[in-house]
């Protein structure tokens, strides 16, 4: 089944997957030319971006959708029932999709996914990404308890600025009151969806294992992120033999969206490099 | 009709400005105590219970609330058991009815069955079982279960309950929560067919589930009967329909705050503060982020509830409501018996409720007052409200058979889970045991 649809320019397809032997489809939103590069969205689902399409200029973008956070598929989440299965069956997607050696890049849960994708299979990704990754944890640096936040609280949660234009762009409403229900819906779902992997506290043993990861990694961290403390991307450069960190000022958990250039320019500096 | 006692066990003495100033009931500082305010709220507690028990009432009720200030009843069982011994010994017939142990969050599954079975055996066979499936923060926040696991994990445990009560072998039990290699509990309930509730708020999932499986369905009306009932009485009547089962008033149970006195005058200078109390410092003190949290409610609820929150009526007003708002909204009902009958029998015949828990105790109430609303009640309300259905030719399949009540079996019926299939998930293989 392929769609088509235009939005912040390159023309998207959706490809859906089938994985687990056939008890589980997974999808993927696909845009762009070049080599592969997998994104994996963070807990409230997945919206595709500005950041998304300039990363599409210059690679082919899977973006996966989380069990349980595609539009008419909303019970897929309860079909894995265990962090390591999920990561088996993003193994079986990303190989489903002929991906060899894809960049990997992960936002907040899915800079988790991502972390513990390359954990189990080292080999998985040709480099990786990590914006604001849950997936680590240390009782002096609290992250915050997003899946009792209350909705105004979210905003400044994710941004250091939610007043700012950027912010506003991605937490705006769609007018008409059944849209919007239903948009509500579909985030609050997703947002539980990707809690079954990371609550009550996110961190399911990946400090066991992350030394497993052996590609390069770059780290990037909004200075004033609120929700998962900057004091994290040390924790994440310490832990991976191959790390380097970027740090954004003034700019929250949300790099890509409230610091859209800086982003860019951090991770296409990365992306052709040589580490 | 039959009529219960319904109490928390919230702490009596927080600061006049405790809602300002604290951030929820669910969070607050323990320093706020102290172990006389402690030990007296819980005494009180234990021992209106026991007031009740003599005094009439068809049955204790009591629920589960961890972490809390608005109820320190972390697990109902602990209570109901010593309420099943003393009235045993008080040669009391009534029900011992926890509320009870939600099952979306108990990580013990095995130990709630053999809870619910030492109940029942101290109470020589007078336990209601009733099962909540878990409150958002208690089950996620109190006990780190992520939401969205809730309700199956409440199907599998309430399997796994049935059937430890009920399978005459030892059995193993691999499900997708929990594994054990042996489950053969003692002692099991004295009833062979112990009466089984749930406790919700009007999820139509729920209420199907309870149609379906013959268990009895208790409505917790906190947010305002007056704006609730008639959706969510309507809503269970109708599934009822649908599921084809009889409009037997006893399978519904209604848990009303009701304060009397002697006067409707005299009942709002007795308990007005006391109620503004409970429902400021209480239920108004929850935040809505911890009553629905991600993937707690279905993502069809979440997009109903936000178009119409209609189910969750005077809530978000709670935090500020006066006894003046309390009362029109219908969550509490105050005034004179006959006043108080007269509500009070009015909302059961026009809903079809065979089973009214009356909330007697609440907030800061002294010992005395609630004493006195206990036994008024007792006195001039509950006789002639107990007679309603009486005239008709309902069986209650939903009470114990030593009480007067003729329970029917489980039957099978869909789970709590959406888009899950019918259950038992429990595997049937038997443990050969030498």
């Amino acid at each position: 089944m392929t769609t088509t649809k235009e939005e912040f320019g390159p023309s998207i397809t959706e490809e859906a997957v089938s994985v687990w032997n056939g008890k589980l489809t997974i999808r993927a939103k696909i845009a762009g030319a070049g080599p592969p590069l997998v994104y994996l969205h963070p807990a409230n689902g997945l919206r595709w971006d500005l950041f998304l399409s300039h990363l599409a200029q210059s690679h082919t973008v899977y973006a996966i959708e989380f069990p349980g956070t595609s539009a008419g598929d909303p019970y897929a989440i309860h079909l894995i029932d265990s962090l390591a299965d999920m990561v088996l069956a993003y193994e079986e997607v990303l190989r489903s999709l002929g991906l060899e050696r894809p960049v990997l890049v992960g936002q907040s849960f899915g800079g988790m996914l991502a972390a513990e994708l390359a954990s189990t299979f080292p080999t998985i990704a040709s480099k990786i990404v990590l914006l604001s990754p849950l997936g680590l944890w240390r009782e002096d640096l609290p992250i915050a308890r997003w899946l009792e936040a209350a909705p105004e609280e979210m905003a400044t949660l994710l941004f250091h600025d939610p007043a700012g234009a950027a912010a506003q762009s991605m937490l705006a409403l769609p007018e008409d009151p059944d849209i919007a229900a239903a948009a509500i819906a579909a985030q609050t779902w997703a947002t539980g969806a990707t809690a079954k992997f990371c609550w009550p506290i996110p961190d399911r043993g990946l400090r066991g294992r992350i030394h497993r990861v052996s590609a390069p990694v770059l780290v990037v961290w909004g200075k004033e992120d609120s929700l998962v403390p900057v004091g994290y991307a040390d924790e994440w450069a310490n832990e991976i033999s191959d790390a380097q960190v970027a740090v954004i000022d003034t700019c929250g958990h949300i790099a890509q969206v409230e610091k859209l250039d800086e982003t860019i320019e951090k991770v296409d500096a990365f992306l052709v490099g040589n580490s | 009709m039959k009529i219960t006692l319904f109490e928390q066990a919230p702490y009596r003495y927080l600061a006049d400005d405790f809602e300002k100033k604290y951030e929820s009931c669910n969070s607050t500082p323990y320093s706020v105590t102290t172990s006389d305010g402690v030990y007296s709220s819980m005494r009180d507690f234990m021992d209106e219970l026991m007031v009740a028990a003599r005094s009439g009432y068809d049955g204790l009720a009591v629920t589960e609330h961890a972490q809390s200030s608005y109820d320190m009843v972390a697990n109902p069982d602990l209570v109901a058991s010593a309420l099943a011994y003393m009235t045993e010994t008080e040669a009391l017939d009534v029900a011992i009815f926890p509320m009870g142990r939600s099952l979306g969050k108990a990580r013990e599954p095995v130990r709630v069955a053999e809870e619910y079975a030492s109940i029942d055996v101290l109470s020589g066979g007078r336990l209601v079982a009733g099962f909540p499936i878990g409150l958002h923060y208690d089950a996620s926040i109190n006990n780190g279960i992520p939401p969205i696991e809730i309700r199956p994990r409440f199907d599998e445990n309430l399997e796994l309950i049935l059937r430890a009560w009920n399978d005459p072998e030892p059995f193993v039990h691999n499900g997708r929560f929990f594994q054990y290699p042996q489950v053969n509990i003692w002692p099991r309930p004295l009833q062979p067919r112990v009466p089984v509730w749930i406790t919700g708020i009007g999820n139509p999932r729920t209420m199907q589930m309870c149609l379906e499986r013959n268990f009895g369905f208790n409505y917790l009306s906190w947010f305002g009967a007056k704006l609730t009932g008639k959706r969510i009485f309507d809503r269970f009547w109708e599934i009822a329909d649908q599921v084809g089962v009889p409009r037997n008033p006893y399978r519904l149970g209604f848990t009303q705050t009701i304060a009397v006195a002697e006067t409707d005058e005299q009942a709002e200078k007795d308990y007005a503060r006391h109620l503004e109390y409970a429902f400021q410092k209480g239920l108004g003190s929850i935040p809505a982020q911890k009553l629905a949290m991600p993937g707690g409610i279905d993502i069809r609820g979440v997009q109903a509830l936000v178009k119409d929150p209609g189910d969750f009526g005077l809530y978000n007003q709670m935090r500020t409501a006066t006894f003046r708002d309390l009362v029109d909204a219908g969550v509490v009902i105050c005034g004179s018996p006959a006043t108080v009958y007269e509500q009070v029998r009015e909302f059961c015949s026009q809903y079809g409720i065979g089973t009214l828990h009356a909330m007697l105790g609440f907030g800061s109430l002294p010992r005395d007052l609630a004493m006195k609303n206990i036994q008024l009640f007792a006195q001039e309300v509950a006789p002639k409200l107990r007679e309603l259905w009486s005239d008709t030719d309902h069986a209650n399949h939903w009470w114990p058979q030593r009480l007067g009540g003729d329970p029917t079996p489980v039957t099978p019926g869909v789970g709590a889970t959406e888009d899950t299939p019918a259950s038992s998930t429990t595997v049937k293989a038997k443990v050969a045991v030498k």
